[in-house]
């Protein structure tokens, strides 16, 4: 099983100019203890959301690589994304999934995944054309590694312990939002 | 100009190039002319919750998107546009096709249709209810230029008054 804060300072390390997006979970708190970037967009509270703001950033920034940093219970709650993102198939999108089994911000209540559901198996019958499963840091890192290079769009399962995670406090969705759009460029 | 050429020549003036949308038949109308004009890319959801977020990623990208749905599709996305347009305060014009109003056949399609208002106005989102022809243009640059200027979520309702109701097998 992968620790995510370890992963997700590797990939942070290997990380240029690619966006990334969370989802409400505490791989908000990974990502930002992993390297606080401005390229970071911070999600508090859009449920199951990551995927989707991922897929609109992607659209809008084809130049740019984005990854989403998604969670089981986030990508269970807004699975019809996985059939749009596979059908719009943005070739610049990694959408990267923390499955820790389990709604850990609320308490470790179990998820789907904790009994039957492969959300792997799921993103491929989407029509995801690149999908690994990986369950120790050498296969995420070698998953992670391709996918900043090779075009997508990913979907990269994550097997992960689950552990408490440090950190917490973000600044203001309005502080996000200003930081992460100075950085590239855009304007409304 | 007929009302759906009008909402797609105002899209196009504020370049507004992404579609994203839950079908019904007036949003249909809309995505014809789209296809008429040219320059757009429509993209069909799942859910309107999608959509929202969608909309919210392509504007903190520079792009502009609008979403389409019916009434009925506005509950489906009501936390995103919440938690996402107006708590980061990211503009997301959202163009409802009115169900459950003058006219109506389906039952089913009623109560989210007459609460429609009051939800948008709970979430104190600026709405526009386009009713005639010949306000259509008006009301959608200026439901466009509070949304760009405000940075936040804005409805736009096309009606029954403006668009006709929807024919349909009535109760028995």
């Amino acid at each position: 099983m992968i620790d995510r804060s370890e992963a997700s300072k590797y990939l942070v390390g290997k990380l240029k100019d690619e966006l990334v997006v969370t989802s409400l979970g505490n791989e908000k708190y990974d990502l930002r203890s992993s390297g606080d970037r401005d390229r970071n967009f911070y999600n508090w509270n859009a449920m199951g959301m990551a995927s989707s703001l991922g897929l609109g950033l992607a659209m809008a920034r084809p130049e740019l690589k984005v990854i989403v940093y998604d969670g089981d219970g986030s990508l269970l709650m807004n699975l019809g994304a996985l059939a749009t993102i596979a059908m719009r198939e943005p070739k610049n999108l990694i959408h990267i999934v923390w499955d820790n089994r389990s709604y850990a911000i609320t308490g470790g209540q179990p998820t789907a995944t904790a009994f039957r559901t492969d959300l792997g198996a799921m993103a491929k019958g989407a029509g995801y054309p690149k999908v690994e499963r990986v369950e120790t840091l050498a296969a995420f890192q070698s998953a992670a590694d391709r996918a900043l290079i090779e075009p997508g769009p990913w979907f990269i399962h994550c097997l992960m312990k689950d552990k408490p995670v440090k950190g917490g406090g973000l600044p203001s969705p309005t502080a996000i939002k200003h930081r992460f759009m100075d950085a590239i460029g855009a304007r409304h | 100009m007929a009302w759906a050429e009008s909402i797609v020549s105002v899209l196009k003036k504020y370049n507004v190039r992404f579609l994203n949308y839950v079908p019904d038949t007036k949003i249909e109308k809309i995505l014809a002319a789209a296809r008429d004009l040219g320059g757009f890319e429509a993209l069909p959801l799942t859910r309107e919750e999608e959509g929202i977020g969608i909309v919210c990623g392509q504007s903190l990208g520079g792009g502009r998107g609008v979403m389409l749905c019916p009434t009925a599709g506005l509950g489906n996305s009501i936390n995103a546009v919440a938690a996402l347009a107006i708590a980061y305060r990211i503009p997301c014009p959202i163009i409802i096709g009115v169900r459950g109003d003058l006219g109506e056949f389906n039952p089913a399609q009623v109560p989210m249709g007459q609460a429609t208002q009051d939800i948008l106005d709970a979430l104190r989102i600026p709405s526009y209810r386009i009713t005639r022809e010949d306000e259509t243009e008006k009301m959608t640059e200026g439901a466009l230029r509070i949304c760009y200027a405000s940075e936040g979520p804005v409805a736009i309702l096309v009606t029954n008054e403006l668009a006709g109701w929807k024919e349909g097998r009535t109760k028995k």
